[in-house]
């Protein structure tokens, strides 16, 4: 017998079209502590971040064939949601000015599938040490620019760099850190 | 519009959601016709996933405040609340006549637009993961059992399928109890699907309905309606051995989102 907790991602979202609201719940109780805990590390703010988990696991709801399991895991589908509306969120509410320091925890959730579990959190640990050993100026613009939400031409405005510069280290830091990640041994792990 | 050389160049900056107006228009518009670049972006986007997947204890209450906002009664474009299914063996009784036709648990979209692709897969998903469910085999003198609730449900004999689930190796029986442990319903459930057995609930008025509900992983979901005299309902788990209670409340005639009222009874899985 299969259960639940066996079931793919995509065939859960199958499941979802189909309104099942099991199959939401089981991806919310897979997925729902990433996506809440990206938006809050961007928001640094606990209620907006409920409200982009809300908005990013109800357009799940409403818009199921958005995710295209051939492009990606449904995880990296939901965080680059939350992501983008929680950047949207930092950048119209200007929120900045609100936040407070602090680095989002990071635990395993009891339920979630252990394997996979363990295993993002492997490739998310490869990434950080990756980000960690970039040169100053990449780690720093990659930093800005993800984890606080600023546009590239605000990032060369704060960092008094040219826009093209800017884009070009943002560029050479991600390629370096894929390059990383592919010669640990983790590309496209969570395919 | 942007050449596919200006495309790449912005393609990391893009997956950092570190791209505004116009230039990130034209990105999303040579995106749409380059396989290339979409392939690059994807690779980018493991890199961000990784970057942001940390995860963080989920708040409570942020599950019901998202359940209560799927589609509901009173939303013309929405589907409906999703209703139990009603026995085939059970026959046309015509008990529950005023509550119209009734829908499975797990409606098909075929009708939505955009969606047409789903149809058949999500058939076989969903017959893959209604097998599911209780695992913990309890060997039940199975015979002694029916007898039993054949009994206590009076001179109606259960339907085949309830006697059949009943007979099934693994099968489970939820006592619904209400206050005073007083035992209201029976579910017998079986292979993913499960069946009321017995019902002493009461008539309920026009207006009001039964629902039925689960709880799974700490999550509350609705199972679907039941109607205003129990009779002979069926419902499947989209399976989960993590069902831990079942529960029943009395809601409005078209359904709730989330329980609105408390548990009229309730039973361990």
């Amino acid at each position: 017998m299969q259960q639940i907790g066996e079931v793919s991602d995509a065939q859960l979202v199958t499941s979802i079209a189909r309104y099942s609201e099991i199959a939401l719940a089981e991806v919310y109780r897979r997925h729902g502590g990433a996506v809440y805990g990206l938006a809050r590390r961007v928001l640094n703010n606990a209620s907006e971040a409920e409200d982009v988990t809300q908005e990013v696991f109800l357009r799940l709801w409403n818009q199921p064939d958005r995710f295209d399991p051939g492009r990606g895991t449904l995880r990296s589908f939901l965080l680059t949601q939350s992501h983008g509306r929680a950047v949207d969120a930092v950048r119209s509410l200007n929120a900045r000015r609100l936040r407070e320091s602090g680095e989002a925890r990071r635990t395993a959730t009891a339920e979630y599938d252990m394997q996979h579990e363990v295993w993002d959190l492997a490739v998310a640990d490869q990434v950080a040490r990756a980000l960690g050993d970039l040169p100053d100026d990449e780690r720093r613009a990659i930093e800005l620019a993800y984890f606080d939400g600023h546009t590239y031409v605000e990032v060369a405005d704060l960092l008094g760099q040219p826009e093209g510069t800017v884009k070009s280290r943002i560029r050479n830091g991600m390629r370096r850190m894929r390059a990383q990640l592919v010669d640990a041994g983790v590309q496209g792990a969570d395919a | 519009m942007m050449t596919h050389e200006e495309s790449i160049e912005f393609l990391a900056t893009y997956a950092l959601d570190a791209v505004e107006g116009v230039e990130r228009e034209a990105v999303e518009e040579h995106l749409a016709e380059c396989p290339r670049c979409r392939a690059e972006l994807d690779a980018f986007r493991e890199v961000t996933t990784a970057l942001g997947n940390s995860v963080e204890p989920l708040p409570e209450g942020l599950w019901t405040s998202i359940a209560s906002r799927l589609p509901g009664r009173g939303d013309d474009d929405r589907p409906p609340m999703p209703r139990l299914m009603r026995d085939e063996a059970d026959g046309a009784d015509g008990g529950d006549s005023g509550e119209g036709a009734v829908t499975p648990l797990v409606r098909a979209r075929e009708n939505a637009p955009g969606r047409g692709r789903f149809a058949t897969v999500a058939a076989i998903v969903v017959a893959a993961a209604a097998v599911v469910t209780v695992l913990s085999v309890s060997l039940v003198h199975a015979n002694d059992q029916v007898s039993q609730l054949q009994h206590s449900q009076g001179p109606a004999a259960p339907p085949g399928a309830v006697v059949a689930a009943l007979e099934t190796p693994g099968h489970k029986v939820v006592n619904m109890e209400g206050a005073d442990h007083v035992r209201l319903a029976q579910f017998v459930i079986a292979d993913g699907r499960g069946y009321l057995v017995t019902s002493t609930l009461r008539s309920l008025s026009a207006d009001h309905t039964y629902q039925l509900w689960a709880v799974i992983n700490g999550l509350t979901i609705s199972l679907g309606l039941m109607g205003q005299r129990p009779n002979q309902t069926t419902f499947t788990l989209a399976g989960s051995p993590s069902v831990s209670r079942l529960g029943i409340t009395v809601e409005p005639s078209g359904g709730a989102v989330v329980p609105s009222r408390p548990m009229v009874a309730q039973g361990t899985v």
